[in-house]
């Protein structure tokens, strides 16, 4: 069973639940997909064990006389080479390694290197927490690339917990897309609800079984209860808004040891995903 | 001869648009005939290398000089392989632009007025 | 004309807060809101819509006549967007980056590319000055075209009005929609809260920041949450020659002012308001 844990909105505390999620549980694989911020590690400090680097393929152009890129730049559907008689100007940070100067430029005069965008480090937590986390390096924009060599890895078999990237952009799709359940993460501010209510199309979309959990829960206005209530959307868990929270958070304690009590708690969200996805 | 202006519309009243690679539109008008056509800037919302795709497009209408307000250094380079005059820091109508360079009254640029958007170009 | 980007690699840090306070403390301005998959801007804003136009995202491959299963496409795809090519060909337009190597490669030519409307964008009037903003479909791909179409129309609008100042409110993360935000500004506020996430978040933007050549302010927000992640955060900027321009206080007034749609600086009991005020003064009288 695949559970993702989802927000529109940054900062609301994907982490926080789905660390804590992963701790009550025990035995799980956890997947940190917010590979462009991600986080867990600082709150699960499982042991890394290894380091898997994600590359991608980019071209090179060698210079001669008379050859031309011309066909390359002409091709290139991310204005990544241009060409300018014999002179060329590639421009990494725009190349998204599709291979497609090499099949139409001039024979030989375009090669390829495996160029490193990140890493995904692997690890374990006692007892049984196996740690995969996805981390793109700073100026590249690969993120995509990241995700999918993660996709890979996942184990339908097992129990897992995906940590999305805040938004409603693909990037968060990457990360819901395969799950049975989607837990999202909202606060009861206006931002919050507006950013929430995107999140419930694209589920929608997917044909995904959700539940909410409101964080910092006193704050801001009433709108948000009132929109789940009309709608009949469930509400897994309210977590106060208590400035020891935010305390723990800071020194990159979970929730679990905030308060040992919120173990059962989220055991019991187990139980209610489990019976809504009927396994 | 055919001159390139950067313009904020597609219209003779437009005035100058300080931005050559993200401008909308681009005036080509030939000074002999005086005939003049607006092309919209196609490279204006690539997210990077605008200013190199703007410059291949504007060459291939056959102009020989481009009047703009500022110009970065991609560009720059690509006008200055391809020998064609640059006349940098213009604002105001474009009916006066033309007017200034009929007059002769612009001074061609030696070099790029701004840092490039993207700055990362290498081969 | 300058362009200040408000950003942040982790989210929910206050970018939001921060640049809807400095939009309405500004005078000679346009405001973007470049969070194009969860925008929040409008709710202080309130914008009056007075031009809406689509977004024609990326092309994304389709097939166009008939397969002859082949296979050479799904085999040179490097995005695995194509799957069942020699049976029943599938394209998955997630996937699809839309680079044209299967069109070029198809022998039957059966391969097309096809861009569709994946969002919004709009130019708005606000009581605190123009308003450049947009919707992306839920889930859609393209995030960082988006954010350079609005920031254009932003500066069209600069320069058609006379205006001095363009203000971002920027995506959280460090991918393209942030990088798209960042091409080419001024400089950019780096909003950062004194925990541990915070500052490993903090210093992979600084680093993006940094190689843009942009000059960085650092905020700190929420600063009596940890002393200790606060000496950490005023140890790097010191060490960076980066300079910290404020410190904003943990205040319950800041969801207060947002549930009221009031802001902050407008707030005399708030003293993160105050301090917000007193970073936009410090900005404004920089050597921008």
């Amino acid at each position: 069973m695949i559970i993702s844990v989802a927000s529109g909105k940054g900062g609301t505390g994907k982490t926080t639940v789905s660390v804590a999620l992963a701790q009550s549980l025990g035995y799980c694989n956890f997947y940190d997909f917010d590979v462009e911020a991600p986080n867990s590690d600082i709150f699960l400090k499982p042991d890394i064990n290894h380091y898997q680097k994600v590359y991608v393929k980019y071209p090179y152009f060698i210079k001669k006389e008379g050859v031309s890129f011309k066909a390359c730049s002409d091709f290139c559907h991310f204005n990544a080479i241009a060409s300018i008689g014999e002179d060329y100007i590639f421009f990494e940070e725009l190349c998204h390694g599709c291979g497609g100067c090499i099949l139409v430029g001039p024979e030989g005069y375009v090669r390829e290197k495996d160029v490193e965008v990140g890493e995904i480090s692997k690890g374990f937590k006692s007892p049984g927490i196996y740690f995969f986390m996805g981390n793109l390096k700073p100026k590249s924009m690969r993120t995509s690339n990241i995700q999918g060599d993660l996709e890979k890895m996942l184990d339908r078999s097992q129990t897992v917990i995906i940590d999305s990237p805040p938004g409603n952009s693909c990037n968060m799709v990457n990360a819901v897309k395969n799950c049975d359940y989607c837990i999202l993460v909202t606060e009861t501010t206006l931002y919050g609800l507006s950013d929430l209510k995107i999140s419930i199309d694209i589920l929608k979309n997917l044909d995904k079984k959700f539940g909410i959990i409101i964080n910092r829960d006193g704050i801001g206005n009433k709108e948000l209860e009132d929109f789940c209530r009309q709608n009949s959307y469930k509400i897994l868990l309210k977590i106060p808004n208590d400035i020891n929270i935010a305390k723990t958070y800071s020194k990159g304690g979970s929730l679990l040891e905030w308060d040992p009590k919120m173990k059962d708690k989220f055991l019991g969200i187990i139980d209610v995903i489990k019976e809504e996805v009927g396994r | 001869m055919k001159i390139c202006i950067s313009s904020t519309g597609d219209n003779i009243d437009s005035s100058v648009d300080p931005r050559f690679g993200r401008c909308p539109f681009f005036l080509i008008y030939d000074d002999g005939t005086e005939n003049y056509e607006f092309i919209s800037n196609s490279s204006r919302n690539a997210m990077g290398g605008a200013g190199i795709q703007a410059a291949q497009e504007v060459i291939s209408k056959g102009v020989e000089a481009v009047i703009t307000g500022n110009i970065g250094p991609n560009s720059y380079r690509v006008f200055e392989s391809a020998k064609i005059k640059i006349y940098t820091g213009v604002s105001g109508p474009i009916k006066e632009a033309i007017a200034k360079y009929k007059a002769n009254q612009l001074t061609s640029a030696s070099g790029p007025s701004v840092q490039s958007h993207y700055g990362m170009g290498k081969e | 004309m300058k362009q200040m980007t408000i950003i942040s690699g982790k989210g929910g840090t206050g970018k939001t807060t921060l640049a809807s306070n400095f939009i309405r403390l500004a005078k000679n301005h346009v405001a973007v809101d470049a969070d194009v998959d969860a925008s929040n801007l409008y709710i202080l804003l309130k914008p009056n819509i007075l031009k809406t136009q689509e977004f024609i995202g990326g092309p994304v491959a389709y097939l166009k006549s008939e397969c002859i299963n082949c296979g050479r496409c799904e085999e040179l795809c490097r995005f695995d967007a194509i799957s069942d090519s020699i049976t029943d060909i599938k394209f998955d337009s997630l996937k699809c980056e839309g680079c044209g190597v299967c069109e070029y490669i198809c022998p039957a030519d059966a391969i097309g590319l096809k861009a569709e409307k994946q969002g919004e964008y709009y130019i708005s009037d606000t009581v605190f000055g123009k308003f450049v903003h947009a919707r992306l479909d839920p889930g859609a791909e393209n995030s960082g075209k988006l954010v350079t179409i609005v920031r254009n129309i932003a500066e069209d609008l600069v320069y058609r009005e006379n205006k001095d100042l363009i203000i971002i409110d920027a995506a959280p993360g460090i991918g393209c929609s942030v990088i798209a935000s960042l091409n080419g500004v001024d400089l950019a506020v780096i909003m950062i809260e004194p925990t541990l996430s915070g500052i490993s978040d903090f210093l992979k933007i600084y680093d993006v920041v940094k190689f843009f050549g942009i000059k960085p302010f650092v905020v700190i927000n929420k600063k009596d949450l940890n002393e200790d992640n606060r000496q950490k955060i005023i140890k790097f900027c010191n060490s960076a020659n980066t300079e910290i321009i404020g410190e904003i206080p943990y205040d319950e007034r800041i969801p207060f002012n947002l549930a009221n749609n009031t802001f902050a600086v407008d707030d005399t009991e708030s003293i993160a308001g105050k301090e917000i005020k007193n970073i936009w003064e410090k900005i404004m009288s920089s050597e921008l």
